[in-house]
């Protein structure tokens, strides 16, 4: 037997040494590795904080991760307080002051950031004991101040305005409202009323019942030793009292009878937002689990997936379209797929999300996709252990998730034993395209009675109406209150009529302004200067440099983007040409392209609103005439930008009605420039536009 | 009370446990040169294979340059047994990235995998080094990647034209002088003979560094890095003979016009030693003492308190032959770049002329060892720093012992080394102006 062993050996041999490796071919991967992940060490103290200890001595760092794994908090009419607490807390200790804290870790070349239901900190091995020290001492005693919670809350407030009319925040919010009911943890919508009902005391209060030892987990990896960090924890952790959070109950999340738009009708939106979810029940101990990950990986998961292939790559209806599915072990959780596309194409990309997630319910993925999906998949979870963070995560899954501690070891092994069946299954019993709700928040006007005429199953899928808050609602009424026979032009007419008269106007040869905004506590100058013989010239500086000019000479003109100088060709150039005259309304008089687009309410006020262009819309004032809002569209990156300037604050110089405050918003930026000076006929040369 | 206690003991503690960090290796030569580097660390399943070729921007004749870095790009073009394109797809659908990178002195190649990916990553690079298919059409393809990649990086980026132009001005006759990318018409002038001996000259094992990295069992990696590597045959030796400069020792100016900026910046510029004199790691520290975070000197006085300065800098570009350290600031509305020289050059003066405070020096230290430490924490990150310290500095152990080295630098040292380099009569100021005056 033996003999034979050599023999075989001797024979392996001599073909090794005529050729070594056949690099002909590419090498196949071996068996997936075994993942060696180092089992942390783990001991409790006795008001409860369990602790793990993740021993690599490769670098001299440490990082501490204290986790605190409540069941979902309902906040109530107090929404916002977990989000305070958590910016409240980390800020100095009752021991040590803010400053001195934050200047003492600088100097350490560490970091320590707190939420409201958790800390991370980092730093070199030796300075470890001071970092513990003060994790501890600002989670343990909380350096509450009324100064700074004031500070914190108008921070939060301040937040919740930008996101007011943006159309992504406002569509995830009723998407979890929708999708768990408003009283429950994850459906409840924080709003400045709901933050304005919380004191300082609600803060305390949150603290002292939610951040508790009780479901709490400090993890510690890197170089230190276990001895160490018994002594240490002991030394610091021990006097953070023993509690149990209070527990609640809310009502368990449940899918449609029948699959159904939910619709939020959003004015100013430009795209809409379109997701597909129903309610899972997916926890990381389930059995398909990594199925359901695989199939939710092919079907939506980056540029690889069904989706983005389809509705980007193919359609060319968005930048991008995503699929998620979530695990929750507390709560059931939900499965999206959707994305952000152009008014016009919503209902199409509607039906293609429908038809894909379909597709992968009905048929076996391609033995392909399959393979080369688990490949990036393995690849991904494999590259990532090698951050810490994960490995801490895995540990804390490991533990929290009541998962077999051989989970992560057999993972890849898992991964690679899935088959085509397993995930047809996952799809089927995860993404469900009957009993879905559709939430789509965009504008109503322009894409309602295309999502009236969407067809499932034979049937005409129902539209239902709701609140930017989640709130059922009517159908909007977009009939128009414009009198019978009025034209664009004669709201034109009365316009120029408003601010001075035709005549008044026409005797402005040159136009000069000046006005100044607010930008992150940093100044930004605006100047425009026009003629009437096609010259334009607009400069924005911040801090008296110029961030962005444009110069407009007759038919040639550049303009300079931080530095970056580029001749005007083409249709920029006709656009600020289009832009250049002092009062562009004398133009609009007896243009015959433009129309009027029925009323709309801008802010409280009712006004006609008037199509210049595809990209251009001005609205003007029912009442008084007076130009109220502009809406200009702007494609960039395969995203439609929208800019509005509202004009508010008329003010005569010359006898002409001037906007002395303009409001330029774009996505969630928002510019108020006050007019600090209007010239009519004077201080403008030629000098300007060269 | 307590506070200051427990700190000054944090600070005694520091002797004690910095042996922590010990990167573990094992190196040796293959018979045709290659020299081989495995570093094993089985915390995670991944493994990077990496070649540092010895070639750079600087290895190149009047008239041919930019060749290393075309090869960056030709050399994922296909080899006698990948097909051409499939570099990429290969390297994903088994899970993998890789990269490539080119500076003056060297070119760096890597893949990092899922260790049971270590042969497929050895294969790729041997076949790299073995036979890559170099052919007219890859070169005219690669010639016009690189021009769009010099558009995007250079000639359209504001300031991207200040590394070329402070070559230029600092350098006479090294080869330093001309820009890493080369210059276009150089690269258009290249015939497909050019590229060819070119190769053969630099891209062969006795020029280059493997390394494979991770989780990878020691015995069979070296059976697999003899079976895919040892075939390649070996080349000629290389000779380096390039000119030396004469020191500076009068003032010089220059100005430059960006056309893609409308922000002038003040430079200051010195030629220093190269990356592996030890005067160069003093200059690292003075650098980071200059203007590495909001406290630091440049910082704190010119865009903080005086808000003179819209960003300043001070760096140490570091290279083999010589380095270029470099002074810089942006300035706010009227500050003019006389103002913004006068006040570098007082901060660099108390450089020279005064120590800096035993504060500062305790900051700089904590600074240092906290990015020694952070750039060992991946092992890609480790692969490449024993790459070039083998290959540019002659010494692999400096992956552990590097940190002792800007240990030892003392304050006086910071300050003689500050007055051996940093006087006003070896400076080149480098105005980089707009293409226009600003109409103020």
């Amino acid at each position: 037997m033996k003999r034979i062993t050599i023999l075989i050996a001797a024979f392996f041999i001599s073909i090794a040494a005529q050729a070594q490796v056949d690099r002909t071919v590419m090498p196949k991967p071996g068996p997936a590795p075994e993942i060696n992940l180092k089992t942390p060490t783990s001991f409790k103290l006795n008001n409860g904080l369990k602790v793990m200890v993740v021993e690599n001595h490769k670098l001299p760092r440490v990082s501490i991760q204290l986790t605190i794994d409540n069941p979902p908090i309902l906040e109530g009419n107090k929404a916002g307080v977990s989000s305070l607490t958590g910016s409240l807390l980390g800020n100095g200790s009752t021991n040590i002051p803010k400053d001195e804290f934050n200047e003492e870790i600088d100097f350490l070349g560490a970091r320590l950031n707190f939420g409201s239901q958790g800390a991370y900190a980092s730093s070199l091995s030796k300075y470890f004991p001071r970092m513990m020290e003060l994790m501890a001492d600002a989670a343990i005693n909380p350096n509450f101040t009324q100064e700074e919670f004031e500070k914190e809350k108008n921070k939060l407030i301040t937040g919740l305005k930008t996101e007011e009319k943006d159309v992504s925040a406002i569509a995830n919010r009723v998407q979890l409202a929708l999708a768990y009911g408003k009283d429950h943890p994850y459906g409840e919508i924080t709003s400045e009323e709901t933050v304005q009902n919380i004191s300082l005391t609600d803060v305390e209060a949150f603290y002292r019942d939610y951040f508790v030892p009780a479901n709490a987990y400090l993890i510690i990896i890197g170089d230190i030793t276990i001895d160490q960090v018994k002594q240490l924890t002991e030394e610091y952790f021990t006097s953070w009292t023993k509690a149990v959070p209070p527990s609640f109950s809310y009502s368990q999340p449940i899918n449609v009878p029948n699959t159904q738009i939910n619709f939020v009708d959003l004015p100013n939106a430009v795209q809409s937002e379109i997701t597909v979810q129903n309610i899972v029940n997916l926890k990381m101990k389930d059995s398909d689990y990594l199925a359901a990950l695989v199939a939710n990986q092919i079907l939506g998961g980056g540029a690889e997936g069904r989706l983005f292939l389809n509705l980007r790559e193919d359609k060319g209806y968005t930048y991008s379209s995503s699929s998620a599915i979530r695990n929750n072990k507390f709560v059931p959780t939900r499965f999206t797929a959707g994305a952000s596309v152009r008014n016009m194409v919503t209902d199409s990309a509607i039906v293609e999300l429908l038809k894909e997630i379909k597709r992968i319910t009905v048929e076996p993925v391609s033995e392909k996709e399959l393979k080369n999906t688990k490949a990036k998949y393995a690849g991904r979870f494999v590259l990532a252990l090698e951050n810490p963070q994960t490995v801490a995560q895995y540990a804390l899954n490991i533990e929290t998730e009541d998962l077999p501690k051989d989970f992560y070891k057999t993972y890849l092994e898992r991964l690679d034993n899935i088959s085509r069946e397993e995930v047809q299954m996952a799809a089927q019993k995860f993404f469900n395209v009957d009993n879905a709700r559709i939430v789509v928040a965009g504008k109503g006007s322009e894409i309602l009675s295309n999502l009236e005429q969407i067809d499932l199953n034979g049937k005409k899928i129902p539209v239902l109406h709701y609140t930017k808050n989640a709130e059922r609602t009517e159908a909007p009424n977009y009939e128009s209150s414009v009198p019978e026979n009025l034209t664009a032009n004669e709201v034109i007419s009365s316009y120029i009529t408003a601010i001075g008269g035709k005549e008044k106007l026409e005797d402005v040869d040159t136009f000069l302004m000046t006005a100044a905004a607010e930008m992150q506590g940093m100044q930004l100058d605006l100047e425009i200067k026009k003629t009437v013989a096609n010259q334009f010239m607009q400069d924005v500086k911040m801090m008296g440099n110029s961030v962005s000019k444009q110069v407009l000479d007759g038919d040639t003109g550049y303009m300079v983007n931080q530095g970056q100088r580029m001749e005007l060709s083409g249709e920029e150039l006709l656009k600020i040409k289009a832009e250049s005259a002092p009062f562009v309304e004398l133009q609009y008089l007896t243009n015959s392209d433009i129309s009027l687009d029925g009323a709309e309410m801008v802010g409280d006020k009712s006004a006609f609103k008037v199509k210049v262009s595809d990209d251009k819309t001005i609205f003007y004032d029912v009442e008084t005439g007076l130009k109220l809002q502009e809406v200009n569209i702007a494609e960039m990156q395969g995203q439609q930008i929208q800019s509005t300037f509202t004009y508010e604050d008329y003010r005569e110089v010359n006898g002409i009605l001037f906007p002395f405050k303009l409001t330029q918003t774009m996505g969630p930026q928002s510019f108020e420039f006050i007019v600090s000076e209007i010239k009519v006929n004077e201080g403008v040369s030629e000098e300007d536009f060269k | 009370m307590k506070k200051l206690l427990l700190r000054s003991s944090a600070i005694l503690l520091c002797g004690i446990t910095t042996f922590a960090q010990e990167v573990n290796y094992e190196e040796y030569d293959l018979d045709n040169g290659l020299h081989v580097i495995l570093h094993q660390d089985r915390t995670t399943p991944i493994v990077t294979t990496s070649v540092m070729y010895h070639v750079g921007g600087k290895d190149r004749t009047e008239g041919r340059t930019g060749f290393a870095h075309l090869f960056e790009h030709l050399l994922f073009e296909g080899t006698k047994n990948i097909e051409k394109g499939k570099w990429f797809e290969i390297v994903s659908s088994n899970g993998g990235t890789n990269n490539a990178n080119t500076t003056q002195d060297r070119t760096y190649y890597y893949e990092v995998f899922p260790s049971n990916n270590l042969k497929l990553g050895l294969w790729l690079e041997s076949e790299r080094m073995l036979h890559p298919i170099i052919d007219q059409s890859g070169i005219d393809t690669q010639k016009e990647v690189v021009k769009e990649e010099k558009r995007l990086s250079y000639d359209n980026s504001p300031y991207g034209q200040f590394l070329p132009v402070l070559g230029k001005n600092l350098f006479d006759v090294h080869p330093y002088k001309d820009p890493n990318i080369g210059y276009m018409k150089d690269l258009d002038a290249a015939t497909l003979d050019d590229v060819l001996v070119y190769n053969q000259k630099y891209y062969v094992p006795n020029n280059a560094v493997l390394v494979v990295a991770g989780d990878i069992d020691l015995t069979e990696t070296k059976k697999l890095v003899k079976d895919y590597f040892g075939p390649i045959p070996k080349g000629n030796t290389i000779t380096r003979n390039y000119p030396k400069e004469t020191p500076i020792t009068t003032q010089k100016k220059a100005t430059f016009n960006d056309p893609n900026i409308q922000i002038p910046a003040a430079m200051v510029a010195y030629r220093t030693p190269g990356f592996t004199e030890r005067d160069a790691y003093v200059l690292d520290v003075i650098s980071t003492y200059l203007s590495d975070g909001p406290s630091s000197k440049l910082y704190k006085k010119m865009v903080d308190d005086q808000k003179q300065a819209l960003q300043v800098g001070a760096f140490n570009i570091s290279q083999e032959d010589y380095g270029m350290y470099v002074v810089f600031g942006l300035p706010v509305g009227e500050t003019t770049l006389e103002v913004l020289y006068t006040e570098m050059e007082e901060e660099i003066e108390k450089v020279r002329t005064t120590l800096i405070s035993e504060k500062d020096y305790q900051k700089i230290q904590n600074k240092f060892e906290n990015q020694f430490v952070n750039s060992n924490s991946s092992v890609e990150g480790i692969a490449n720093s024993l790459a070039r310290y083998y290959l540019l500095y002659g010494d692999t152990s400096l992956i552990n012992k590097e940190i002792e080295v800007y240990r030892s630098i003392t304050r006086e040292e910071i300050k003689n080394v500050a007055s051996k380099y940093l006087n006003t009569n070896q400076r080149l100021l480098l105005e980089y102006l707009p293409e226009e005056n600003p109409a103020n």
